[in-house]
């Protein structure tokens, strides 16, 4: 909690975003009318796409989920000032970790396998970034490198489980063998892949919030994100806190990992997650880690990569093409956000 | 025709402040101007304003008979102002030439610093005001004095015709204040112009030729300073009435022991000479024991080990008894400490934090349900602390958007309502007002009454000299002198002055005649 803002405040700049917004909408649209030989269509596809059917609109929301946990994640490392750099990785092992139970328990309880198979990934992905910092307390290594170095490792360990021990013999692709089908969770908008992790979604973000704005911990951890010295000052173990805001940023990357397999996939597939981690991070900074504003931003980070797809399927706007349009919204997303909080810094001098 | 006139600026804050109420500010070519004012009345705002850090809300400034506009500091630099803040603004890896020259280097073949002519335009202001720096130290190595001369230097490198100071003496010993003093009379006779800002009475009546005071935001007088008969006068056109001055002490009587150093001992690796030398010193219940000494000579040290921040590296630190040489800050508050630290704006305070973050770091244990906070319980504790130490600002605002008095009223609060018996407390009126002043002696007498053992670290031998019960002197990391308490009372009521002078032999190190902790019978004698 920054202080209460007052509400004009808060007007101000959600109209600066909208108006930011805008612009770079309308740079896209100048791009597409340059390079489409179709530019109306394709202007259609590229912003209202997600929207034409439920289809479309359920796989959008369903992309936004691992956005979410990936980015609170990432909110809840940069509020205590730490920086976990292995979120690829530690998404990635949750999936490995629901298989390996799920797979370890063929004839469980849906219910409770599953639960333990989430357990196993939460522990799984903050251990993996609880180890970096760990290092950092023990030996001062630096928890943004060996975050970094670790999540790679990780990468590798998972493909080879998945083209190894884990491999579907009868399928030709990089995947492992599937789940059993207690294990899938309720779909919400079929034919589309939308289903109960988007609820679990907006739950983690709103407890989250809790956390961190409300509890004795998340007090503790804030205090040390904004100002060590003076957290060690007032009697705060400040070490403690340079390990657990990793250990729960890795626990919610592996979380959502976790749930992209029970939810999305129901077997684990080679790069099944790849860009969550990074992509966390955008989310994270959109939302200016507040845990409440992840879930916008994540819906907005899924809106704009299913407009690109839907442009894609449907015309002749090429992957780098829309690419570049997705960039243009970022960059002024991006400015815009930090123009913010330079001012909001230079106000508090 | 005045050198700069101000007019009618205003500048509002966001909480509805008027920081600044169409003040009208002058300053004549060639003087050395004081503003004056309690904390939060507005100088150092007025005088942002005018270094285009601030802009002002309404309101005109004339510079040598042209309206200016000044947005930035570049646009200040131009006209010919410069500014040395409060708190320096320096880069500590950086030499003294790259720091004064940083913007404006001299440039060979228009891609390298020509380091060489940097240094020579450095060294002949150097030599030209009487400057003890050289060039190509670090800053990092520099005294606090030192540093503030460099501060100077920069302006001067910038050919600066007017100067302004915030709070320039408030860092600084006696000696080096008399330094800066001579520096401004020679920059006074070199032509140029300085208005500094400072609450410090006597430097005012000793040091400008005019004066403005102000209160709240507006300018309540301004006086040729040869008008002003005595501290009492000024003291009450800055306050509005009289305050209590000089404080009134009477001779204690001491009871248990509560912190106890026995041959507390820091070292450095790669420094051959500790920090801390073998200190030995018992601060009893009902005491305050002041440790005077100039910067650089181990008072931050002393407060960083007793406060449990940095370990000794030999010796014992006991707290009623107990050994605490190796707890941390956070078991030393268990066990009832309550520590005010000379870094404020760092240690502190946490700057982005609310105001009722701040006032709860240490004790937000006392506001738990559940593992949860209670922020009704918080908002209203907070309440409390705000009226009964007079905070401007509200629990929920940042309290970095304070002003410096009242994070420090903010930081005492917190520390001073505890039912600690063990206080440390450094520079704890650095920056205030007398009035706030004269509120924080009184919180550590009720604090003394109660039984707590006071150890109090400044810098300003006033102060010192002014609350504590027996002084300590710290010289190169050693104990100098100790005055126990019969012989500060003896000496203070005739000779303060003298008093005076011989502490600050021993700060300097310039006497050298004391051997072993001192007690009544083995105190130091003149």
């Amino acid at each position: 909690m920054k202080g209460k803002k007052k509400p004009g405040d808060f007007l101000a700049s959600l109209t600066g975003l909208a108006i930011t917004l805008l612009i770079a909408f309308g740079l896209v649209v100048a791009l597409i009318l340059i390079l489409s030989k179709t530019p109306g269509k394709m202007i259609y596809y590229f912003f209202l796409g997600p929207f034409t059917n439920t289809y479309y609109l359920g796989n959008m929301l369903n992309a936004a989920v691992p956005l979410v946990f990936s980015g609170l994640g990432m909110a809840v490392a940069f509020k205590s000032s730490v920086f976990n750099l292995g979120g690829e990785g530690q998404v990635y092992a949750g999936g490995l970790a629901v298989t390996l139970v799920c797979l370890g328990l063929p004839s469980a309880n849906g219910f409770l396998g599953g639960l333990l198979a989430v357990m196993a990934a939460l522990l799984l992905g903050g251990g993996i970034a609880g180890l970096s910092g760990f290092f950092k307390v023990k030996w001062n290594v630096d928890e943004m490198i060996s975050s970094f170095l670790i999540s790679s490792i990780v990468l590798l360990v998972v493909n080879y489980f998945i083209t190894g021990p884990l491999d579907d013999p009868g399928n030709n692709m990089l995947a492992s063998l599937p789940l059993a089908h207690q294990y899938n969770l309720m779909k919400l908008f079929s034919p589309s892949k939308l289903n109960l992790s988007a609820l679990f979604a907006i739950a983690a973000s709103a407890l989250t919030f809790l956390f961190m704005s409300r509890s004795h911990i998340g007090y503790e951890m804030r205090m040390c994100g904004l100002n060590r010295e003076f957290s060690r000052y007032g009697g705060i173990k400040v070490s403690r806190y340079l390990v657990l805001p990793m250990i729960i940023g890795g626990a919610l990357h592996g979380l959502g990992g976790g749930l992209m397999v029970l939810g999305t996939y129901q077997v684990l597939y080679k790069g099944f997650s790849f860009g969550m981690g990074w992509n966390g991070i955008a989310v994270a900074l959109i939302a200016r880690n507040n845990p409440l504003g992840v879930v916008p931003a994540a819906l907005l980070f899924a809106y704009l990569d299913a407009g690109a797809k839907a442009a894609m399927l449907n015309g002749d706007i090429t992957f780098e093409i829309a690419s570049i349009a997705q960039s243009i919204i970022f960059f002024f997303i991006t400015a815009q956000i930090l123009s913010d909080l330079a001012r909001k810094t230079r106000r508090v001098k | 025709m005045p050198y700069l006139e101000m007019k009618g600026i205003t500048r509002l804050y966001e909480n509805g402040l008027r920081a600044n109420d169409a003040v009208d500010f002058s300053v004549e070519e060639n003087e050395i101007h004081a503003i004056v004012g309690e904390n939060g009345a507005g100088k150092t705002t007025l005088m942002n304003i005018l270094y285009g850090l601030t802009r002002s809300d309404s309101g005109t400034i004339i510079l040598d008979a042209a309206r200016v506009s000044i947005r930035n500091p570049q646009d200040a630099n131009r006209l010919g102002i410069g500014m040395v803040h409060q708190h320096f603004k320096l880069i500590p890896d950086f030499t003294v030439a790259e720091n004064v020259v940083l913007g404006i280097e001299p440039v060979r073949a228009r891609l390298f610093v020509d380091r060489a002519a940097a240094k020579a335009n450095i060294l002949e202001i150097v030599s030209r005001h009487g400057f003890s720096i050289d060039p190509d130290a670090s800053v990092r190595d520099l005294t606090v004095g030192q540093m503030q001369q460099v501060e100077i230097l920069k302006m001067l490198y910038r050919d600066s015709k007017l100067l302004i100071l915030d709070e320039p003496t408030s860092v600084l010993t006696e000696q080096e204040i008399e330094k800066l003093f001579g520096t401004l009379r020679s920059l006074k006779k070199g032509g140029r112009t300085c208005v500094i800002i400072t609450h410090k009475l006597q430097e005012v009546l000793e040091i400008s030729d005019r004066l403005t005071v102000m209160r709240k935001g507006r300018v309540v007088a301004v006086r040729r300073t040869a008008e002003i008969a005595d501290r009492a006068e000024l003291a009450r056109l800055m306050v509005g009435r009289d305050v209590l001055y000089p404080l009134v002490r009477m001779e204690k009587k001491r009871g248990r022991p509560i912190l106890e150093l026995k041959d507390v001992t820091l070292t450095q690796r790669g420094r051959g000479q500790p920090l801390l030398d073998r200190i030995n010193l018992t601060v009893h219940s009902g005491e305050i024991i002041g440790v005077a000494g100039v910067s650089g000579n181990g008072l931050g040290e002393l407060e960083d080990v007793v406060s449990g921040l940095r370990r000794i590296s030999s010796g014992q630190i006991f707290h009623n008894g107990h050994d605490v040489s190796f707890l941390d800050t956070g078991k030393l508050r268990e066990g009832g400490m309550a520590y005010v630290p000379a870094n404020r704006l760092r240690r502190g305070a946490s700057l982005h934090a609310s105001v009722m973050e701040n006032l709860i770091v240490s004790n937000h244990h006392r506001f738990l349900r559940a593992g949860f906070l209670r922020n009704n319980k918080i908002f209203e504790y907070s309440m409390e602390l705000i009226k009964s130490f007079g905070i401007h600002g509200k629990p929920r605002v940042q309290i970095g958007t304070l002003s410096g008095g009242n994070i420090q009223k903010a930081i005492l609060a917190r520390e001073l309502t505890s039912t600690a018996d063990m206080v440390v407390v450094c520079e704890p009126t650095w920056g205030l007002d007398v009035e706030s002043s004269q509120f924080v002696y009184e919180k550590i007498f009720s604090m003394r009454a109660a039984g707590a053992g006071v150890l109090f670290i400044s810098s300003a031998l006033d102060e010192i000299l002014g609350i504590a019960d027996s002084i300590m002197v710290l010289y190169r990391g050693k104990m100098v002198a100790f005055l126990a308490n019969g012989r500060i009372v003896r000496d203070n009521q005739h000779q303060s002055r003298q008093l005076k002078e011989y502490i600050g032999e021993y700060m300097l190190g310039l006497r050298d005649d004391f051997a072993s902790v001192g007690t009544e019978k083995k105190e130091t004698q003149p």
